[in-house]
């Protein structure tokens, strides 16, 4: 789609940064890097890592997360993210109408919390974004519904308490975002340190560069807010209240 | 188009200056944001001097815009976004209604992004008969009260919560409030409505990454995230200089943006968008599209004293440090754009003479580019925009402000390479001075035409004997 206007464009730069005209060579070596011996000690690091350097990750993470108002706990095994969760489900109430319901990512960690079941003696449904509920249409009105929505995270990164998560068939991006409140699930070995170890990873790593940072990444660090009024601090702008994220360390 | 309002300078200025409310939001600003930026570059783990390499990184991107831009583009197709070059403001406008129109929207909530308001966004949309929605707390209250932000960061800062508190009582019908929490909450809910109904949602573009053909987007609330994923359609606008070569320069630049834009390690929300949703991904927009505008940016970028000024990336840390932004605010500077970064790029958009007062204004402290993430020197670039007003400059199309300012420099200069009659002035004017009221042992008061420099402030009178005839005397 126009492909004209765009070599008038392009065009035009070229006048504008004085390169010949009739330059027809890309600068191809501009974006040719060889993984630097920085990147390569950024990955080994996050390699070799032993479950005492993750501890202390984890640490930093709480650390991070108390200023913005992001809660982190840490629980044992995965049973014991399922009662947290159905605690919570107990002790919140939803924002916009009287029904408690929750949904959830398509996600084997996820699933292995086994929500329904521990849900239905509060007689709480839980909805799963997958296929099944897309085709049946009604998918986004269970996001809308829900107050409560439950996803995995591809990454932790510790220094700034921010969650990475991508998109993929099943996990569908509303969840992180719709609902009042939302529940992450991680294990301690998805922390990363920064923002530096995240992009060694996606462009380096084989396995996370075939997959790429997919048509929607997105960041999440700490409940929603703003500060427009007065300057004063309120949580719950248009996404998320409050935040939990519970992190696996068995 | 947008309105440009950059003749009203000194009326606006004034107007501000006598604001209580305003000044003490302004003071409070740059109290809290000014120093927690410094302070977030302190800890940064490489230090405050990585401000230096990434102005080298935004240089080299600038510098090979060509082949940056071309590589974004490409990658995004591929995503399976559309992307539109847009030679100037209406271009873009245009091809955004046309969108609009193709797929009969008629809501649209727009994310926050400086440049739908240098295009007028809003405007067109709004004349086109669709319902428009800012989301952003603080240009939803200022769209509500039907005015324009002052801040890029906080557009509502001139505004008391009783204010709003009224504001929203008349126009969402509700009960009077003045709570910020529950004045957040109640926009909240009326937004929550206008995300779910819409057909269209707008963004800006932070700093897109080329090589992986993604834009991304930052917010605090969250609104930008509702607005690029609950509608059918997303279209994304973009300066055209806004782009990062590689990851590993868009870190860098990213960390710096947080940091300076809110004193924040990270900004809560960052998406990273590279197209619409994918096959088989259950939400997320169905078109994305990309418009790429140059309205004014590829003639800045010609021209090698302003080319550097395309490394900002608006992340309006120099307005937090600016003495003369802290007085006068965001509404003087008349465009979309507003402190030193305003005064720069807003007379190189809409022409050097229209906007003469902007450059003028400021002060040339250097507080700008001491905390400008990408170290922009921009005192530079407001002398060099001084020299052409004040001896014009054609390929600018700039004509000289004053002439007869212009005139009054060049006898002064001739007169002080002429010692005899340099020294006959002083002389006069040390006896002629004495008709003047003396307080204090200072002049509070000169005739025309010198009067504006007593204006605001008194001058210390000449002394009776110059220092060079007394230097020689005691020879
Ligand atoms: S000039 Fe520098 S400090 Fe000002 S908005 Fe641009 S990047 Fe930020």
């Amino acid at each position: 789609m126009n492909t004209a206007s765009q070599e008038e464009f392009i065009h035009k730069i070229k006048i504008a940064l004085g390169k010949p005209l009739a330059e027809s060579q890309r600068n191809v070596d501009f974006f040719k890097s060889d993984m630097s011996d920085e990147t390569r000690g950024i990955l080994e690091r996050i390699k070799n890592r032993t479950p005492e350097e993750r501890k202390k990750l984890l640490a930093t993470l709480i650390e991070a997360a108390g200023p913005i108002n992001l809660k982190v706990i840490s629980c044992e095994d995965i049973n014991s993210v399922t009662a947290a969760i159905a605690d919570l489900v107990r002790d919140k109430d939803p924002e916009w109408g009287a029904k408690k319901s929750v949904v959830a990512w398509q996600h084997p960690l996820i699933e292995n919390l086994n929500l329904p079941e521990a849900l239905s003696p509060q007689d709480v449904t839980v909805f799963f974004t997958d296929v099944k509920e897309t085709e049946s249409g009604n998918l986004r009105q269970h996001v809308i519904d829900s107050y409560i929505g439950i996803t995995a995270a591809d990454f932790c990164m510790a220094d700034s308490a921010t969650m990475v998560m991508r998109t993929r068939p099943g996990q569908a991006r509303s969840v992180s975002l719709v609902p009042s409140i939302h529940v992450a699930v991680i294990e301690l070995n998805q922390i990363i340190a920064d923002l530096k170890e995240l992009y060694a990873l996606l462009k380096w790593d084989p396995q996370e560069s075939k997959e790429g940072l997919t048509n929607c990444m997105t960041f999440i660090s700490g409940p929603s807010k703003t500060a427009d009024i007065e300057a004063t601090m309120v949580h719950g702008a248009h996404g998320p209240r409050q935040v939990h994220v519970y992190v696996i360390t068995s | 188009m947008a309105k440009i309002t950059t003749e009203n300078y000194v009326a606006e200025a004034k107007k501000a200056i006598k604001n209580q409310v305003l000044q003490e939001a302004l003071a409070d600003l740059q109290h809290r944001f000014g120093r927690g930026t410094a302070e977030c570059y302190r800890q940064l783990p490489e230090g405050p001097d990585l401000r230096l390499r990434a102005h080298d990184i935004r240089m080299k991107d600038i510098e090979n815009l060509d082949v940056v831009l071309e590589t974004l583009v490409a990658n995004i197709r591929k995503n399976g976004g559309h992307v539109y070059f847009a030679e100037d403001g209406q271009a873009a406008v245009n091809y955004c209604l046309e969108v609009a129109h193709k797929h009969k929207v008629r809501r649209v909530v727009k994310g926050k992004s400086m440049v739908s308001e240098e295009i007028g966004l809003n405007d067109a949309l709004v004349e086109a008969g669709i319902d428009v929605s800012e989301t952003d707390l603080g240009e939803y209250i200022i769209q509500l009260a039907g005015e324009t932000p002052s801040h890029i960061i906080a557009p509502a800062i001139h505004k008391t919560r009783s204010e709003i508190g009224s504001l929203f009582a008349d126009k969402l019908d509700i009960p009077y409030d003045d709570d910020p929490s529950r004045l957040t909450w109640a926009a909240r809910k009326a937004l929550r409505e206008k995300f779910l109904a819409a057909d269209m949602g707008t963004s800006g573009c932070n700093i897109a990454c080329a090589e992986t053909g993604h834009i991304t987007t930052l917010s605090n609330e969250g609104n930008i995230r509702m607005s690029t994923t609950m509608p059918r359609i997303h279209v994304a606008f973009m300066g055209m200089e806004r782009v990062a070569a590689r990851l590993e320069d868009h870190d860098i630049l990213l960390r710096l943006l947080c940091r300076g834009a809110a004193a924040q390690n990270m900004a809560t929300y960052v998406s990273y968008i590279g197209g619409p949703r994918s096959a088989g991904e259950v939400d997320g927009p169905q078109e994305f599209h990309l418009v790429v505008l140059d309205n004014g940016r590829s003639r800045i970028l010609a021209d090698e004293e302003f080319r550097e000024m395309l490394c900002c990336i608006r992340c309006a840390a120099c307005l937090n440090v600016c003495p003369v932004y802290a007085k006068i605010g965001g509404h003087s500077y008349g465009y979309a754009y507003s402190g030193p970064v305003g005064a720069v790029v807003t007379p190189l958009l809409v022409g050097i003479n229209r906007a003469a007062d902007l450059c003028q204004g400021e002060t040339l402290c250097g507080a700008c580019q001491d905390i400008c993430p990408v170290n922009i020197d921009i005192p530079r670039m407001l002398l060099a925009l001084r020299t052409k007003l004040a001896e014009g400059d054609s390929a600018w199309g700039v004509t000289p402000a004053d002439r007869k300012e212009k005139l009054l420099f060049q006898a002064w200069s001739w007169m002080i390479r002429n010692r005899r009659l340099y020294d006959a002035a002083v002389k006069l004017a040390a006896t002629g001075q004495r008709l003047f009221a003396q307080k204090d042992d200072m002049i509070g008061r000169l005739p025309p035409p010198v009067h504006g420099w007593t204006k605001g402030r008194d001058i210390k009178p000449l002394a009776a004997e110059s220092f060079i005839s007394r230097w020689k005397k005691s020879l």
